[in-house]
């Protein structure tokens, strides 16, 4: 391809944040390509999870009856897993059963990407998919393009919008960001088990498309720094579990092992049994918060999505929103520079300063030490929980013991475990991050 | 306790699609103890694609891979990472 025949914008990878870019741009008469290493969008893309629907419903409010979704999450639980138990609260809603449903639905990435992707190229935006891109074509120290590695080989476009996920190594190549650090990358491996729709609704107390989303903290990574989930799907339950990589190197622990013990957990092996094991998959979280998040745009170039860092990994565990957000204001400034025909990062700026005044940025902002207390107090998940299990398993243990007798004697075993500075310190540190 | 619905390591991929391109996208680089880096860093991979051989040489099954970038990040200094040939790797249907 010359570079006569160049588009506006080059959006490269098809997820939730590079969709959404395409498919703004596009729909404002934009000339956009999108360059998808998968045989179609959503063959690589893997989450937990929870698709938050709030930004396609300001994008295209007219197609959201057509989404593909799986169930409507109107159960929210958090369980402090211990060795032998857990300790769990949550909420259920029935007004999230109602329009707008929340804005959260359990879905299935391989169909609903594809469909994104069918919209985007509705609105006009072109699809390549099975194009890997390598690197960028510099031309008189400008970026014109990119290089993909297949006969169509080089593509030239006004604005790059990397939106390549986690493992940005075109964003990494422009220096925008240094490599992921161990200590505040999640890796997240994951099941996706078949159950009957009746078992499935029957064991999570469901109505009809009603869904949960089930979080386990404490001991879920077996003392390692992470956690597990359970997401119901129509016919299928997704269940995982993730922790950093610098904690598996650790504890020498490889996450399919601890995905196995999750499954097996006392807590946890009621839900799934019986299952038929349909998918294992795998996938890194971009888990550093705000002081990690990349260099967001240079001339010609701007990063979205996971590329960028945007996961608000607090107990929200708010991902494909942030992705879309940015993905969209990345879409309105393209749409601005092609207005002024200034591509350079006087006009691309726009992106940053928008983002910085939606709740993409302020979220990561107020979330910002997560990442820092939970690599500094690896007592949340293994101490902590044990400690607990043993103070509320005592207290409610049926024995004749008078419960103010109960309180004192625990309270002074406790205190001989861990001081009563140390668990409010923990305490006040793991409030300002959760809530 | 009921039935455990445990599944090897090579029973789960078996569940996964794959369409492996005919080179490897997986490098350890030149220079580097195979058995140490196995043995210290790669035993991470979700895959289990890097395993020793009676010699202690590496064996790099790229063509059971995720994709994910664990092993990428846990060695970023002895591993050559790239993404696989595109249209080719694994496809995901149900996650």
């Amino acid at each position: 391809m010359s570079e006569n025949e160049k588009f506006d914008v080059i959006v490269v990878g098809g997820g939730p944040a590079g969709l959404t870019a395409g498919y703004v741009a596009a729909k404002a008469g934009l000339q956009v390509v999108i360059l998808e290493r998968g045989d179609f969008c959503g063959a690589k893309n893997v989450f937990g999870g929870i698709f938050f629907t709030n930004v396609l419903k300001q994008i295209m409010p007219d197609k959201i009856s057509e989404m593909p979704v799986e169930r409507v999450v109107t159960k929210r639980r958090w369980s402090l897993l211990t060795p032998d138990g857990e300790i769990a609260g949550g909420f259920k809603f029935t007004k999230y059963s109602e329009e707008p449903y929340n804005n959260s639905y359990t879905v299935i990435r391989a169909k609903f990407d594809k469909w994104l992707s069918e919209k985007t190229e509705e609105a006009g935006a072109m699809i390549l998919t099975g194009a890997t891109v390598d690197d960028f074509i510099i031309e008189d120290n400008k970026i014109k393009g990119v290089k993909v590695r297949m006969e169509e080989g080089n593509i030239y476009g006004d604005i790059i919008i990397l939106a390549d996920g986690v493992n940005s190594l075109l964003a990494k190549k422009l220096g925008l960001h240094k490599e992921l650090p161990k200590e505040a990358t999640i890796v997240g491996v994951k099941e996706v088990i078949a159950l009957p729709e009746e078992k499935i609704k029957d064991r999570f107390q469901l109505n009809e498309n009603d869904g949960v989303a089930y979080e386990y903290f404490g001991y879920a990574a077996k003392g390692a720094i992470g956690s597990g989930f359970i997401y119901t799907n129509k016919d299928t339950i997704s269940i995982g579990v993730g922790a950093t990589i610098k904690s598996l190197l650790e504890h020498k622990y490889n996450p399919n092992d601890l995905l196995e013990y999750f499954k097996n957990h006392p807590a946890i092996f009621p839900y799934i049994r019986d299952g038929e094991q349909k998918e294992y998959s795998a996938h890194l979280i971009p888990d550093m918060g705000y002081d990690g998040i990349s260099k967001l745009y240079k001339d010609n170039v701007m990063v979205v999505g996971d590329a960028a860092g945007f996961v608000n990994a607090s107990l929200f565990h708010e991902g494909t929103n942030l992705a879309m957000e940015s993905g969209r204001i990345a879409g309105e400034t393209a749409i601005e520079a092609k207005r002024k025909n200034d591509w350079s990062s006087v006009t691309i700026s726009l992106y940053e300063k928008r983002l910085n005044e939606s709740f993409v940025i302020k979220d990561l902002k107020k979330f910002r030490k997560l990442p820092k207390t939970l690599e500094h107090n690896p007592q949340l998940f293994k101490k902590y929980p044990e400690i607990m299990e043993e103070f509320v398993r005592d207290m409610f243990t049926a024995d004749g013991e008078p419960k103010n007798n109960k309180q004192r004697r625990l309270i002074g075993r406790l205190l001989k475990k861990e001081s009563i500075f140390g668990f409010i310190k923990t305490a006040f540190a793991a409030r300002r991050v959760i809530l | 306790m009921s039935t455990r619905i445990f599944k090897t390591m090579e029973d789960k991929l078996g569940l996964d699609k794959f369409k492996p391109f005919e080179k490897t996208h997986l490098k350890i680089k030149q220079g580097i103890n195979a058995k140490e880096l196995v043995e210290g860093k790669l035993f991470v991979c979700p895959a289990k694609v890097y395993e020793l051989n009676e010699k202690g040489e590496a064996i790099v099954s790229f063509e059971n891979c995720l994709e994910c970038g664990t092993c990428r990040v846990a060695a970023p200094d002895e591993i050559e990472w790239e993404y696989p040939q595109g249209g080719f790797g694994v496809t995901f249907r149900f996650s």
